[in-house]
């Protein structure tokens, strides 16, 4: 890899261990994957922010780079943590909070912004065309394929090394050959729902393992739709970005795979672990998180009505938003309903709550859930989700 | 048992280093997020054919790595700890293990046949060259 006399200096060790360590991660990675230099990034967003998926293990590494006193030289951005300022924190266990604490003042101590989130993309628009070194995949997915900037999945600490440096290597997702279709994905019926988004998603990102599909077929999504797609394909697979418009690449001579309906209804079934009929403890909006959109559109259907009792209802959202969406979020909350900020069901500690069964419009939540969270799940759309959640 | 002569593989250096000390082979993929206790350099992954044995101070032999990238961070708080593997020796280098491997600062080496080296037999490495010498071959 050819690196500037400055970025030498760096990996020689003359600006500290801290800078050293950073540049080696990128420079090491970058000789892996075979590129030749290094990149200014926009952005960086870093996962691995949470006590509940982390453990003890990167505390230590945190602390040592933090006290090195090493900075993040462009924008970076915070993945959600396992407790929220005012609900959860007070519902489990004090050393906890205390170990949460102890990531969170490291990370805060390097500059990266409290913003707890994995739609960063909500708090600032990224530029079109712009590299970025984002890890958690949802974002990762949704960077490259709807908002078309350029970027790998990162892992926690490669974005963390990226940030420190302001780089990347240049190599995978910031090559245009790279980002090319490479199998045609015809999907025979339009997904109806943010569910059959999700579920499609899950589908395929077993099938496509690290392919970039161009998916012909679905009619209108919107943002939020995609958003679930993309969440879906990088939890259950590698896929990094998928395009989805009718007229964007030539498909000729493309590997041409088809997803028939019973493929989206089984793998509905398959992510709902409950047995039928049962009642959720925990109804869980808001995997990624939720957008303002999302947000009113929630507020408009529980409004003036309140929520079941012995049942918790959480919206999960960025604080970003729920600042925005003030008028909105106090609409929810009259219902008993709960905006949480900074995390979400997947990062806390669901099962300490006694929760054992989560419905989630999330296919990615009831993905994951049933190992993170050691729950069943039902996975249904947002509507079932509030009428469940809601008294009569 | 007998002990014939000394052989050498070559691979491709990751991080620099050199040392020499004693095998542990893994014929399969390794998440440190798991499957090693960061408290004792023990194996705790069920599913592994070293389970139970300590990575501490051994050449640690595995085809590559998979799962999380805190895994990353559990080989810095082994090495934080002094339970770190002296070296560590892939057939195939994955991000997870070589980002592990910077921070905590331990020679890695790949492209190298695992099946080549048994546990128990003493090994050289020198991760500048991408180099590993097996000192005491052992044939059952």
């Amino acid at each position: 890899m050819y690196l500037t006399k400055e970025e030498e200096r760096i990996y020689n060790g003359e600006l500290g261990w801290a800078k050293q360590v950073c540049m080696k991660i990128l420079v090491k990675l970058g000789d892996l994957f075979g590129a030749e230099r290094l990149i200014p990034i926009g952005s960086a967003h870093v996962s691995g922010v949470s006590y509940k998926t982390l453990g003890e293990a990167p505390i230590d590494f945190l602390e040592a780079l933090a006290s090195a006193n090493e900075k993040t030289m462009v924008e970076a951005t915070l993945n959600p943590q396992s407790l929220d300022p005012e609900y959860l924190r007070k519902r489990l266990p004090k050393q906890l909070l205390e170990r949460q604490l102890d990531i969170l003042r490291s990370f805060e101590k390097m500059g990266f912004k409290q913003t707890y989130t994995c739609t960063p993309y909500y708090i600032r628009e990224t530029e079109k065309n712009s590299h970025l070194a984002w890890a958690e995949s949802s974002a990762v997915v949704y960077a490259n394929s709807v908002l078309g900037a350029w970027t790998n999945r990162e892992g926690g600490p490669s974005a963390l090394a990226a940030a420190i440096i302001g780089k990347t290597p240049d190599c995978g997702m910031h090559k245009a050959v790279n980002r090319k279709p490479n199998i045609l994905v015809q999907v025979e019926e339009a997904p109806k729902s943010e569910i059959e988004y999700g579920a499609l998603g899950i589908f395929l990102g077993k099938v496509l393992e690290d392919k970039i599909p161009l998916i012909k077929g679905l009619k209108n999504p919107t943002a939020e739709d995609l958003k679930q797609l993309g969440a879906a394909l990088g939890s259950a697979g590698m896929v990094n970005m998928f395009h989805y418009k009718e007229d964007e690449t030539k498909t000729e001579g493309l590997e041409k795979f088809t997803v028939e309906p019973k493929n989206i209804t089984e793998t509905i079934v398959e992510l709902s672990t409950a047995e039928s009929p049962s009642k959720p403890d925990l109804v869980f909006v808001g995997c990624p998180h939720c957008s303002l959109s999302e947000i009113r559109k929630i507020a408009n259907v529980v409004y003036g009505k309140k929520i079941r009792d012995n049942i918790d209802f959480w919206v999960c959202t960025s604080r970003h938003i729920k600042e925005r969406a003030k008028g909105y979020v106090h609409k929810i909350e009259a219902s008993g309903a709960k905006v949480i900020t900074d995390t979400c069901a997947v990062v806390t500690w669901t099962d300490k709550l006694g929760i054992k069964t989560i419905m989630t419009n999330s296919a990615k939540t009831a993905h994951y859930a049933p190992t993170l969270n050691k729950a069943n799940t039902i996975l249904a759309p947002l509507e079932e989700c509030l009428k469940t959640a809601l008294k009569e | 048992m007998k002990m014939t002569g000394q052989i050498t593989l070559k691979g491709r250096g990751i991080v620099e280093g050199s040392c020499k000390a004693e095998a542990l082979v893994s014929t399969k993929p390794i998440s440190f997020l798991g499957d090693i206790d960061p408290k004792t350099g023990k194996v705790i992954g069920k599913n592994l054919d070293i389970y139970g044995e300590c990575i501490t101070d051994k050449v640690l032999c595995f085809p590559h790595g998979h799962g999380s990238t805190v895994g990353s961070y559990v080989l810095y708080a082994l090495a934080k700890n002094k339970l770190a593997p002296k070296a560590i020796v892939n057939e195939k280098a994955d991000p997870v293990i070589v980002v592990g491997a910077v921070i905590a600062n331990i020679p890695m080496i790949d492209k190298i046949d695992i099946g080549s080296i048994k546990t128990g037999e003493i090994v050289e490495i020198d991760a500048y060259k991408g180099i590993i010498k097996i000192l005491e071959k052992k044939e059952v």
